[in-house]
């Protein structure tokens, strides 16, 4: 809310520099966004009297004006103005003047003719509008006089951010009596014009519940002209356009206590009444801004006997507008019900600064003075006779009545910290002009009508916790923290899983919970896949953004194509994020699964002189994989692996445990990376972290053996129905003394038959309890060989 | 090709193949297994030599001094290579005549800017007691706003601008549904921090961002204080940012708690002499925060004469950014890694 510090001395005395007392007002809560000085931004600005206008010789648009500012001889200037004429006063920008912008005045020739300096605008001194012709004072002073001072405005703006539960504070008495609270000074009390309440127009209220108060004046014999300078210049500095003294009077007095108001030509009353009521279906009505509204019966309208004449606190209608030929005005103070005024705010988007306050929640208690203040202004600029009595209807007096809340210290000094006693708290809150009555122990305050938002106890805390000031608050500690909780062990992995991959030179992204909704469908992803079916926003920014995302893998896609695009010649990067899948039974929320997705893509490393280049392929990511399932406690050889599929030149292998996913990983199709606009092949894994945590075996260290390790290599020659994991597995199972079984052979084809492959193991045996002898080593062996023959049909090459 | 050519290549594979055994041989013992298996009384060369004998008598000659030759240049390159292995590490020729070469390098990788400051973050908290509890992002609107005392129809819900699924459904606007969720399920004392991304329908511009990353803390006892809330804050700020910040609380509003602040600290930057980060202030924005409202607690099921705690919250993104001086939000959303990778340095950054 713009204010200006001219108008808030008006109620109370500030002697501060603007500077300090912003900063003041953000320490007690009001928040100052900006200090905005109106200083003239001129200068050189003299008193000229036009003494003689000729026409320019050259040019048909231009005079030559001979204008009188004080020097022994007057000035020539060429002027393009219509309304310049002998005789009257303007303002002059002689030779070395400044005018707002830094624009600075010199001596000239303009279309041949001597110009000596500039006769100026409204406009261009930044202190009006009106652009169209020069500026004709209004006032006299010497020739030669500096105008600074008479045109330039010495007020200043502050803009302050005034928070929802704060409406008392919308408007400049409001802000008055923060800053009498906050220095501890006197308010002023305006000056009103006292109405009896027994004027006998015709006023009703349909539902009190939808307009508590209605309060309405009376103005006879109206003279529409235009408002005094000062209210001008008040009304002008915060943002507001003159129009003419009746609706400037409403205005000011919105922007003085915060109650807008509503004048209405009152012989434009059809039957001379007033009904606060819902609107009917299909009534319509052309509001001030000339649109034309459908109402519903959601909307609360002042009608006329016939029909709606504006929006309750929104608008008023265009019939009943006060114009030049008005003479009789009926004047509105109202209070209306918030969420109904919201309601039509949001579905008309019709936002005014009286539906601003009104939603908020005005003050009930107002109404009647704000029509006592707007007629003794009226009275005083001659706008017409108002009075002598008004209507003031209170359909709801409950909300009228005063409202006590009581406060106790110990729960004050508990809360904030503090040792303050019953009458120091009540000496705080009497700044606030909270009346109240104070015990040894507790404070019963009187809250004023404005002061809605104080409805209880912990609201009385925090008033004076603002008056005692924060900042006074010191650190001495009541309570002794006696939590100490140990970290989820899920973070203290998620985080570990994290530093691994980073550590392994995958790059962490993080990237957009949405997704397309056309997603799914590039990904290749069936119908019946969970992952399909997206959960839709319903106010997205973009449509491209308009889903939450069900794999992380559309992310990840584009963040490859970004890179890839930048020159980079291949990347690994990995995202622990949530995918939402759509859930029927949890109340609509969907279920929120936790991530893990790796990616790698284009060379597998950087160019460099000693290393041959070469792609990522299938191992490079299945040996991330399974060094990550090793590393957070799960055997990757004991997982199963089955193909979940394939595409155009790409496949999909599943991790199982217990038949339960672990992980999805594989080759992403070149047809699907072609849809995200990438050539190089893509391989990646995706691992449900809640089905790792499922999978996890904690075990138990080994004690490490003295004795000599034993090492056998054997080539076994297996079928194409034949895994490596099948060999391994069967090894694992039944060779005692077995340390370690690597491969380090592998081929196909050759001097093979049809679908045969050949494996080339190197199998370790040690012993904890002493050197093992060959013997035992070969009977073990044996054994294995002789079970791979029977079950698997695997046999050694040399058979 | 005639036939004593072909002998001659014979020759040549032999020292070609005797040279790499010899250079590949990595210590004495093997270098002398070399020796023996071509220069031996049986060994391969020997052999050849032997075989002269049946050549036609004017090729001998010349065959005999090709194998001589070749004799020779074994016997040098083994004598060598035995010094090359007998040399102590500094005294060897270095393979390949220039140090100033790269090593072998491969990616390289890191944490994402957001999470590496978050962890730092989780770490302090860590340290002063708190727990870590997650929500969900996609939340009711009870949790979001109502039992957080922002009534239905109230314009304190226009101060988020929210995503909605339907009426009832939304993407949380901040971490705080959690905390009616945590008091729902835990008595007190409850000292947590709940990290999250959350979401506000903001069109993105530099300072904002649809989604970004937040994080709040929850401390519910019998006698928590707005001095207790001072000093936990203060102490996450001065070890965040350093030492000698300073730290103030302004009055503001929240639904959820009552009194409630705004926290500034001392800007980093000028140190209260005003410049561009702090928008000439001397103070910058760091968190909102308050004493957790009556209202919460009923809702969660608390009895509010019984408990008082504090909340706080922040966000990760722009502290980030104040940290590191970064100047646009949507950054940290592209995944570019050339910015990326510029935080993956343990050394000091910032302004
Ligand atoms: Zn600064």
């Amino acid at each position: 809310m713009k204010v200006s510090l001219n108008w808030l001395r008006r109620y109370v005395s500030i002697p501060e520099d603007p500077e300090v007392l912003a900063h003041d007002l953000t320490m007690f809560g009001l928040n100052v966004e900006e200090v905005l000085p109106l200083s003239p931004a001129f200068e050189g600005i003299v008193f000229g009297r036009v003494i003689d206008v000729v026409k320019h010789p050259k040019a048909d648009k231009l005079v030559l004006c001979t204008v009188d500012t004080g020097e022994e001889e007057p000035l020539g200037i060429v002027c393009g103005a219509s309304n310049v004429r002998p005789g009257i006063g303007v303002p002059v920008a002689v030779h070395g003047a400044v005018l707002p912008g830094g624009f600075k005045i010199k001596r000239t020739k303009i279309r041949g003719e001597a110009s000596e300096g500039m006769i100026c605008s409204e406009k261009e001194l930044a202190i009006g509008e009106d652009s169209d012709g020069i500026m004709v004072l209004d006032f006299e002073e010497k020739p030669g006089a500096d105008l600074t001072s008479r045109l330039g405005n010495d007020d200043v703006i502050l803009d302050i951010e005034v928070t929802p539960n704060r409406p008392d504070q919308l408007s400049h008495f409001g802000i008055a009596r923060e800053i009498a609270a906050l220095y501890k000074r006197p308010l002023e009390i305006n000056d009103l014009f006292g109405l009896d309440e027994n004027d006998p127009f015709d006023l009703s209220i349909e539902d009190c519940e939808d307009c508590p108060r209605y309060s309405a004046a009376f103005i006879d014999n109206v003279k529409v002209a235009p408002s005094p300078p000062w209210m001008q210049k008040l009304l002008k500095a915060v943002g507001v356009k003159p129009i003419n003294n009746i609706v400037d009077v409403t205005n000011f007095v919105l922007m003085e206590l915060g109650q807008p108001l509503h004048a209405f030509d009152r012989d434009m009353l059809e039957n001379d009444s007033i009904v606060v009521r819902r609107a009917k279906e299909d009534e319509m009505l052309v509001t001030l801004d000339g649109e034309k509204r459908e109402l519903d019966k959601e909307i609360l309208v002042i009608a006329d006997a016939e029909h709606p004449v504006a929006l309750a606190g929104i608008m008023g209608g265009e019939e009943t507008e006060v114009t030049e030929n008005t003479s009789r005005v009926l004047l509105e103070s109202a209070m209306f019900e918030p969420r109904l005024i919201r309601r039509a705010r949001q579905r008309l988007k019709l936002e005014t600064e009286a539906s601003y306050r009104f939603e908020r929640e005005g003050d009930v208690g107002i109404t009647k003075l704000a029509l006592e203040r707007t007629c003794r202004l009226l009275e005083e600029m001659g706008a017409g006779n108002p009075g002598p009595s008004c209507r003031d209807l209170v359909a709801d007096a409950k909300r009228l009545e005063k409202r006590t809340v009581t406060l106790r210290a110990s729960q004050a000094n508990r809360l904030m910290g503090t040792h303050l006693s019953a009458s120091d708290l009540a000496s705080l809150l009497e700044r606030l002009g909270m009346a109240s009555v104070a015990s040894d122990e507790q404070i019963d305050v009187e809250i004023p009508t404005f002061r809605r938002d104080i409805s209880q106890e912990v609201d009385l805390i925090e008033e004076t916790a603002r008056l005692y000031g924060y900042e006074m608050i010191g650190h001495d500690t009541s309570a002794s923290i006696h939590v100490f909780t140990a970290r989820s062990e899920r973070d203290i992995r998620n985080n570990k899983i994290c530093n691994y991959l980073a550590s392994r030179g995958f790059a962490e992204v993080v990237t957009t919970s949405f997704m397309d909704p056309g997603d799914p469908e590039r990904l290749g992803l069936e119908q019946g896949d969970r992952r399909s079916g997206a959960l839709k926003i319903e106010n997205p920014l973009s449509a491209s953004n308009s889903v939450l995302r069900t794999s992380l893998i559309p992310g990840a896609l584009n963040v490859v194509r970004r890179n890839l695009a930048s020159e980079s010649e291949g990347l690994r990067i990995f995202e622990l994020g949530k995918v939402f899948i759509p859930e029927k039974n949890n109340k609509g929320l969907p279920d929120e699964e936790l991530h893990l997705l790796a990616v790698l893509a284009g060379n597998s490393r950087p160019m460099q002189w000693l290393e041959q280049a070469r792609m990522f392929d299938f191992f490079d990511m299945k040996g991330e994989l399974d060094g990550l399932l090793q590393r957070f406690g799960v055997d990757p050889g004991a997982l199963e692996v089955l193909s979940a599929g394939t595409a155009v030149d790409g496949f999909i292998f599943e991790w199982l445990s217990d038949g339960q996913p672990v992980a999805e990983g594989g080759k992403i199709s070149k047809k699907v990376a072609s849809r995200y606009e990438i050539d190089d092949d893509i391989f990646y894994f995706d691992i449900s972290i809640e089905a790792l945590e499922r999978t996890v075996v904690r075990s138990r260290y080994n004690d490490v053996s003295p004795y000599p390790v034993v090492k056998r290599d054997l080539c076994l020659i297996a079928g194409e129905k034949v895994t490596f994991a099948d060999i391994t597995n069967l090894f694992k199972k039944r060779a005692k003394f077995l340390e370690s079984i690597s491969l380090f052979d592998y081929y196909r084809g050759g001097r093979l038959g049809e679908g045969e492959r050949s494996y080339t193991f190197r199998l370790s045996f040690r012993s904890p309890k002493g050197t093992l002898d060959d013997d035992i080593v070969d009977a073990e062996i044996e054994k294995v060989l002789e079970g791979l023959k029977r079950d698997l049909k695997v046999t050694l090459r040399s058979e | 090709m005639a036939e004593e050519d072909l002998d001659r290549q014979a020759i040549e594979d032999l020292v070609e193949s005797a040279s790499r055994a010899i250079a590949g041989s990595e210590n004495l013992d093997s270098l002398e297994a070399e020796r023996i298996r071509y220069l031996g009384r049986k060994g391969e060369l020997t052999k050849s030599l032997r075989s002269i004998k049946s050549l036609p008598a004017e090729k001998r000659p010349a065959v005999g001094n090709a194998i001589n030759q070749a004799k020779e240049r074994l016997e040098a390159l083994i004598e060598e290579r035995k010094t090359s292995l007998s040399a102590s590490f500094v005294e060897e020729e270095p393979y390949p005549g220039d140090f100033t070469l790269p090593g072998r390098s491969g990616f390289s990788g890191g944490r994402h800017i957001l999470h590496s400051v978050m962890g730092e973050i989780k770490e302090i908290f860590a340290g002063m007691g708190y727990s870590i509890a997650e929500g969900s992002d996609v939340e009711l609107d009870y949790y979001n706003f109502e039992a957080l005392n922002f009534p239905p129809d109230h314009p304190s819900r226009d101060l988020q601008d929210t995503f909605y699924i339907n009426k009832d459904i939304l993407l949380r606007t901040h971490t705080s549904p959690v905390q009616v969720r945590y008091m729902e399920k835990h008595k007190p004392p409850v000292r947590i921090i709940v990290p999250g991304k959350v979401y506000r329908n903001e069109s993105p511009d530099p300072s904002h961002s649809a989604e970004f990353l937040q994080m709040e803390g929850l401390y519910v006892d019998e006698n928590v204080s707005l001095a207790d809330l001072r000093n936990d804050v203060t102490y996450f700020i001065r070890s965040f940012f350093g030492q000698d910040a300073s730290v103030r609380f302004r009055p503001h509003f929240f639904p959820f708690t009552e009194p409630s602040a705004e926290v500034d600290m001392s800007c980093f930057s000028c140190r209260g002499e005003g410049c561009q980060i702090c928008q000439k202030t001397g103070w910058i924005e760091i968190m909102g925060a308050g004493m957790v409202h009556p209202n919460v607690f009923r809702y969660a099921g608390y009895d509010p004469d019984a408990y008082t705690g504090f909340a706080f919250g922040m966000g990760i993104d722009r502290i980030a950014m104040l940290k590191y001086g970064i100047d646009d939000i949507r950054r940290f959303l592209t995944n570019d890694l050339r910015f990326l990778s510029q935080f993956w340095s343990e050394r000091e950054m910032g302004e």
